[in-house]
């Protein structure tokens, strides 16, 4: 394991980080999301030394760091707000951490101009940091920590404060720098398109814990928490009681007389637990059809309304509310319409299980 | 078009600046040319001049020597009795200067550290050194007051990015936050050469006044006041008003400008 993050807990005044479980392999890019305060940044301070945790350890490449300076790490940090030193220009900005590892000042330069040009920023380096566009602004700090090969690189939100075209532009340069580089990266987000586009493993936070983490499939299909279900836009959360068994499959009661079926092959001490489904696993029909699908279910659609591209539909099944989506021309052709009657159906192996942990309250 | 209260607002602003500017420029009208001329060349201003510049330049550099660290310390660190010590600090600002000459004639004095110190052959009741240390306890609050709001005013991500590029504590605070609160040191030292250069009481109980011994310029305006020498007091007040102004006057158009882009 490159980092190993072992029961962390820290406590800054009212906040507490609990108990934080990390690992990450090298050249991982994990991306953390969570509500807002749920403790990401400090999570992050702490990995990168500015905060002594009370409990836990840091260990990279098999030794602990825990009691290490920053400065000893090798563990860059990028935030949200670019922190560039105002004193100092594009390029001195730049060579900043360089500096303290290299006397001469020409290997300096060739190393800040060629990061200055594989992050297209290359024609800014006598600008000073207050006449530059945020993009810019945040092309220059990310070269500023990645130029120092750190073997880490921590980002706080670090498109959170870019228009829409310039988060797009600078997800997919950054992308192909932290390759080429082969740079291990945490980066904290609220924005699930980060998540889509950059991450290899997930992180979900909330109140100072790590609620799930694993591949983007595990963290987004198969949540193990109610809230990970809720945040990553499940949708379709249920309270259900196991009923039975049919053959591979667990047979899962979520209201009276409503059967779903699940392939999970999720290990529980109760009966009681709490189902999943996305709702794009949610197909729509007008009549019932023979297929390999498990779970084919009859309501009547309560909601429609338009989301950007995307039509969702509400359909009630006895006192349960289905969320589906579909697009305009699935949802015209079908001619779904409210009061109408419609099948849902969805694969056993889509139905995801998690244990009962708190009252819930489907989003 | 403006609406009534910005010109209520804007009136109430010209007015009392007017009063308050007036009250200060009749003492520049008050004094003869020939007053003003043997007053300010008189050996009294003289020595009353280099002694108050003298001692507060250096009484200023101490307090800014100490402030520093102090303001920094209660500004990023956590330790326990942090609010008292904050208190403590603010509490001469509080009171009349004259409290802390008391207390700083009576510590310095026979009773407790002045029998020492006087062993070990340190004069310092009714001495220069008396007189600097007068004004280094009235300024330090104010340094401290100052120099706290423009460490809180530093994002500490600076420091944070610093570490985590490579930089120790102290040549993080060196290359990064000094330069970055460069503003606020300077407003601070400006205000706290004013603050020496004006402190009075303190100074006339700790320093004792005198004459062309111990006597700053602001107990030259007192002396000369009670002995009827109206011209020789103006000009000390004067001389003390431009210095004010030009220190002001600096202080406000670089403070500003160095704080831009900090936080």
């Amino acid at each position: 394991m490159f980092l190993d993050v072992q029961n962390l807990s820290v406590k800054l005044g009212q906040f507490h980080l609990h108990d934080v479980n990390l690992s990450l392999e090298k050249n991982d890019y994990m991306v953390i999301i969570g509500p807002t305060g749920s403790g990401k940044s400090v999570l992050l301070e702490t990995i990168a030394g500015f905060f002594t945790p009370d409990k836990g350890e840091v260990i990279m490449e098999g030794k602990k760091i825990t009691n290490q300076s920053p400065e000893n790490r090798g563990i860059s940090i990028v935030y949200q707000d670019y922190v560039l030193f105002p004193h100092m220009n594009v390029f001195e900005n730049i060579a900043y951490g360089l500096r303290k590892k290299i006397q001469k000042d020409s290997f300096i330069s060739s190393k800040v101009e060629k990061m200055a040009k594989m992050l297209q920023i290359d024609h800014l380096l006598s600008r000073n940091p207050e006449t530059l566009s945020g993009g810019e602004k945040q092309r220059v700090a990310i070269a500023r920590s990645l130029v120092v090969e750190p073997n880490i690189l921590l980002m706080d939100e670090p498109f959170a404060a870019l228009d829409v075209n310039t988060h797009a532009y600078l997800t997919t340069l950054i992308k192909n720098v932290i390759n080429k580089h082969q740079t291990t990266c945490i980066h904290v987000s609220h924005n699930f398109n980060d998540v889509y586009n950059l991450a290899e493993k997930v992180a979900v936070m909330k109140d100072g814990k790590i609620l799930q983490q694993g591949t983007l499939h595990d963290v987004f299909s198969r949540p193990t928490h109610n809230f990970v279900a809720d945040f990553v836009g499940v949708h379709n959360v249920f309270q259900g009681e196991i009923v039975g068994h049919d053959k591979s499959l667990l047979q899962i009661e979520i209201d009276p007389g409503i059967i779903i079926h699940s392939s999970d092959d999720f290990q529980h001490d109760s009966n009681d637990v709490m189902v999943a489904i996305r709702p794009e696993n949610i197909i729509f029909s007008n009549e019932k059809f023979v297929s390999s699908v498990r779970n084919q279910l009859k309501g009547v659609v309560k909601d429609i309304f338009e989301v950007g591209h995307t039509v969702w539909i509400e359909v009630q099944v006895g006192d349960v509310t289905f969320r589906g989506v579909l697009t305009p021309n699935s949802c015209e052709s079908l001619g779904i319409k409210r009061e109408k009657e419609i099948y849902l159906s969805f694969k056993s192996l889509n139905v995801n299980l998690m244990e009962c942990r708190d009252a819930y309250h489907s989003i | 078009m403006r609406s009534k209260l910005e010109i209520i607002f804007i009136s109430i602003s010209f007015i009392f600046t007017a009063f308050l500017f007036i009250i200060i420029g009749t003492l520049f009208i008050m004094p003869s040319t020939e007053g003003f001329l043997s007053a300010i060349f008189s050996n009294e201003l003289l020595a009353s001049i280099k002694l108050t510049l003298s001692t507060s330049v250096l009484a200023a550099f101490c307090v800014i020597l100490v402030a520093v660290p102090t303001a920094y310390s209660l500004s990023r660190y956590s330790f326990p009795l942090k609010s008292l010590i904050k208190s403590i600090l603010d509490l001469p600002m509080a009171f009349p200067e004259i409290v802390l000459g008391i207390a700083l004639l009576m510590i310095l004095g026979d009773r407790f550290l002045g029998s020492w110190l006087e062993s070990l052959g340190i004069d310092i009741v009714f001495t220069t050194t008396g007189i600097i240390i007068a004004q280094f306890f009235v300024a330090l609050p104010y340094a401290v007051r100052i120099l706290y709001s423009t460490f809180n005013y530093v994002n500490p991500r600076y420091e944070f990015v610093s570490r985590s590029l490579g930089y120790g504590e102290f040549e993080t605070f060196r290359k990064i936050t000094l330069p970055l609160a460069k503003g606020g040191i300077f407003a601070s030292s400006v205000v706290t050469l004013a603050r020496c250069i004006g402190t009075f009481a303190a100074v006339l109980l700790v320093g004792g006044g005198t004459y062309l011994k111990t006597e700053t310029l602001p107990i030259a305006i007192y002396y000369n006041l009670s002995l009827g020498n109206i011209d020789t007091a103006i000009t000390a007040a004067i001389i003390l008003v431009l210095i004010s102004f030009g220190a002001i006057f600096v202080m406000e158009k670089y403070a500003h400008e160095n704080m831009e882009g900090v936080n």
